[in-house]
């Protein structure tokens, strides 16, 4: 888990676990592994998975995301956190919690999405990729037993937000594709218990999936990691063409979607890359969507290069912005003016960010308060609860 | 402690330990002897039995052991590979059909032979938990041949994997805290069978259970990434014997145990080129593909590409025509 302190993370994992949130005493259900001195421990969760095909020999093919990993029996899927037990096809991490925080919504990224609220986000072990420039390769890349983890029912989670009066759930840090059957139950009990659900996720992940998921989520955002397969395939062990088909499938869903980008310097960060990129952005998505370039910073695998150079990302903003993107932030570059939302017809501040502080004084009623220009977004948790996706054409 | 207090303690029977002197090791990983890498496939009806005499199998992995090293003195061979100091890790494989704890338990004598201290001999695995149901009995401490899992030693790193991330060719791992704290020595002690990706897990594929991290490399036939685990010196300049069981063999629907493509072969492969095991190991199981009607590993489409790249590696030759195949009793090529 980051960003908190050993003993605060202690007592609120404990605390959801256990049943009550914070200093709120909620009579909830709940469990997990505990060592002596009460800290999570190493663990996993077993249940039925959503998302496979039984094959011949007990063997199961998986259809949750683009992999399709065959995995015979008693094997794991490149997830490390799916299991053939027998020819039944099973998470480990239902619930399994290693990571809870409270974060600023600004944090996921979402900035169209209830700015300046705050997101209960939660991740497990696992994911579906191998970036190596992972910043939370420390759950990501790991098997559930070898992380400390606490088990939470969906049930348990909502109830723990709203004691908190916290709006939103977030399924972030590590990859929530592979935890998909607990975001997808924990997202239906909130949504009828008025509080949304968004997926902070590499977008890989295969259609049926998505369109099943988003059912119950009220926004998403997606890591666009490069518009190469090579970037993809060399940084990332995975391939761009599923995360563009998730894309447009979001687009069609009409749910809320907003895009980041991690540019790293000379693998993915020439002004040509970006251009392409984003002028499919503006066909596929359209100009409305929020696209954030973000800093990158050396790490797990990815030691060798530099911190991405402000003009980098200064350059990338100005080639979206001229591909017609009318939403184009800087990430992990606090105080940059880039940070805030501008009207795109008047250029005024709709909301100012400074870090996480923000001020939405420019915004009335989905609008700019300016020059009345609808800026695109969730701008309450009603109109957040009031998502249905769109239906799928007949015949498509 | 007499000989079956050692076994015991491993899941085997009986056998006393001899200390004997130390012998400079000139095998290993990436040195072939005199050319050709040696194999040898010691084959008996005691071995193919549904319950192994420990004793027996003991004195089959000496003669495979002189076999293998037939400059050494009888009473020096294991120390040919051994030095009484070393710390030795035995890596057997508890997923799906499984090392035989009578073959492991026996090993773990005989590796006793070469000086070293019973205390100082390793049995495992990923966990503690596939050796229990594997039928190892567990020891962490106290006199003895220890045995246990990685996730014993969580303590020191997640799972028990730790250290700074270990990167070689494709992969990035972490590696058992029992290879890079508790050993000096590596014995592979896989046993042999099919594997629905990789074609064949034996004495390579064996060293996935090392990081925590093997289901990011099963791809391709998990090619290059066995060769690569292997290849890092946490393996590599460790790794001095190849020892696998192929008492009862599984020749299909690997790695769950799936009796019905199993066969007593009744045989032990050793070698100090894990390569060269594996090469033979492979010729085994398509063999036997081929004798019951199934189709060999490349016509099936799961070619055992990883062969390949550990020859590329230096770590051993995957060329049949530079592989003496020394057979004991049976001959190595009958698999009916």
């Amino acid at each position: 888990m980051k960003n908190e302190t050993d003993g605060t993370r202690r007592e609120f994992l404990r605390a959801l676990a256990a049943g009550a949130c914070g200093a709120c005493a909620l009579g909830l259900a709940g469990g997990g592994a505990r060592g002596q001195d009460d800290a999570p421990q190493p663990q996993v969760a077993v249940h039925d998975a959503m998302w496979f095909e039984r094959l011949p020999d007990k063997a199961v093919r998986c259809t949750l995301c683009p992999r399709e990993c065959v995995v015979a029996d008693v094997e794991r899927g490149y997830c490390g956190v799916r299991e053939n037990r027998g020819g039944d096809y099973k998470t480990l991490v239902y619930g399994n919690l290693c990571s809870t925080n409270v974060d600023p919504i600004e944090k996921k990224p979402l900035f169209h999405y209830l700015p300046g609220t705050v997101a209960l986000s939660v991740a497990t072990a696992g994911c579906n990729m191998e970036c190596k420039f992972c910043q939370n390769w420390e759950i990501s890349q790991f098997r559930p037993e070898q992380v400390p983890s606490v088990l939470v029912p969906p049930e348990n989670l909502v109830r723990a937000a709203q004691a908190r009066g916290i709006q939103t759930i977030a399924y972030t840090y590590s990859e929530p594709v592979v935890f998909y059957e607990y975001m997808h139950d924990t997202a239906a009990a909130g949504r009828a218990a008025g509080v949304g659900s968004v997926m902070i996720s590499n977008g890989y992940i295969n259609e049926p999936a998505i369109r099943k998921l988003c059912e119950h989520l009220t926004a998403v955002k997606v890591d666009l990691k490069a518009f190469t397969e090579k970037f993809y395939e060399d940084a990332c062990a995975g391939r761009l063409a599923p995360v563009l088909g998730t894309l447009e499938v979001l687009a069609d869903i009409g749910i809320h979607t907003e895009v980041v980008v991690l540019l790293v310097p000379t693998l993915n960060d020439s002004a040509a890359e970006v251009g392409r990129m984003t002028k499919w952005l503006v066909k596929a998505l359209g100009p409305d969507v929020p696209v954030h370039f973000s800093r990158f910073h050396p790490t797990y695998r990815m030691k060798n290069l530099p911190p991405t150079p402000m003009e980098t990302l200064e350059r990338a903003r100005k080639v979206a912005l001229d591909a017609g993107l009318h939403y184009v932030y800087l990430g992990n570059v606090p105080f940059h003016e880039a940070e805030s939302t501008y009207c795109p017809s008047c250029a005024k501040t709709v909301i100012g960010r400074v870090g996480y502080r923000v001020e939405a004084t420019g915004l009335k009623d989905g609008a700019c308060a300016s020059c009345g220009m609808k800026i695109p977004g969730v701008w309450s948790q009603e109109q957040a609860m009031a998502f249905k996706p769109q239906a799928k054409p007949a015949g498509s | 402690m007499n000989r079956r207090e050692f076994l015991s303690q491993v899941g085997g029977a009986a056998a006393a330990v001899a200390a004997l002197p130390y012998a400079a090791s000139a095998f290993g990983p990436g040195k072939p002897a005199e050319g050709k890498s040696r194999v040898v496939v010691i084959r008996h009806d005691a071995l193919a039995e549904e319950s192994l005499d420990a004793r027996r199998v003991r004195e089959l992995l000496d003669e495979a052991a002189k076999a293998l090293a037939p400059e050494a003195k009888a009473a020096d061979t294991w120390a040919r590979w051994l030095k009484p100091s070393d710390r030795v890790g035995v890596k057997v494989n508890c997923l799906g059909l499984a090392t035989r704890p009578e073959t492991a338990g026996a090993l773990a004598d005989a590796l006793g032979s070469a000086g070293v201290a019973p205390e100082h001999i390793t049995l495992w695995d990923r966990s503690d938990r596939e050796l229990r149901a594997a039928g190892y009995a567990l020891r962490a401490s106290g006199p003895g041949v220890r045995c246990y899992g990685t996730d014993s030693l969580s303590s020191r790193g997640p799972g028990g994997y730790g250290g700074e991330i270990a990167t070689s060719g494709e992969i990035g791992s972490l590696y058992s805290r029992i290879v890079t704290d508790e050993t000096t020595a590596l014995v592979s002690a896989p046993v042999l069978k099919d594997h629905n990706l990789a074609g064949l897990t034996c004495a390579l594929k064996n060293f996935y259970g090392a990081i925590h991290n093997p289901n990011k490399y099963h791809g391709n036939g998990c090619d290059p990434f066995i060769a690569d685990v292997v290849a890092h010196p946490h393996i590599r300049s460790r790794l001095r014997l190849a020892i696998c069981d192929a008492t009862r063999p599984q020749c299909h629907g690997g790695p769950p145990s799936r009796p019905r493509w199993q066969w007593a072969y009744g045989g032990i492969l050793l070698a100090a080129d894990p390569v060269a095991l594996d090469r033979v190991g492979m010729e085994i199981l398509d063999r036997r593909r081929a004798a019951v009607g199934l189709k060999s590993f490349a016509d099936e489409g799961r070619p055992v590409r990883y062969l390949a790249s550990a020859q590329a590696r230096g770590l051993g030759t995957a060329d049949l025509a530079q592989i003496e195949v020394v057979s004991i009793g049976k001959l190595w090529t009958d698999v009916a």
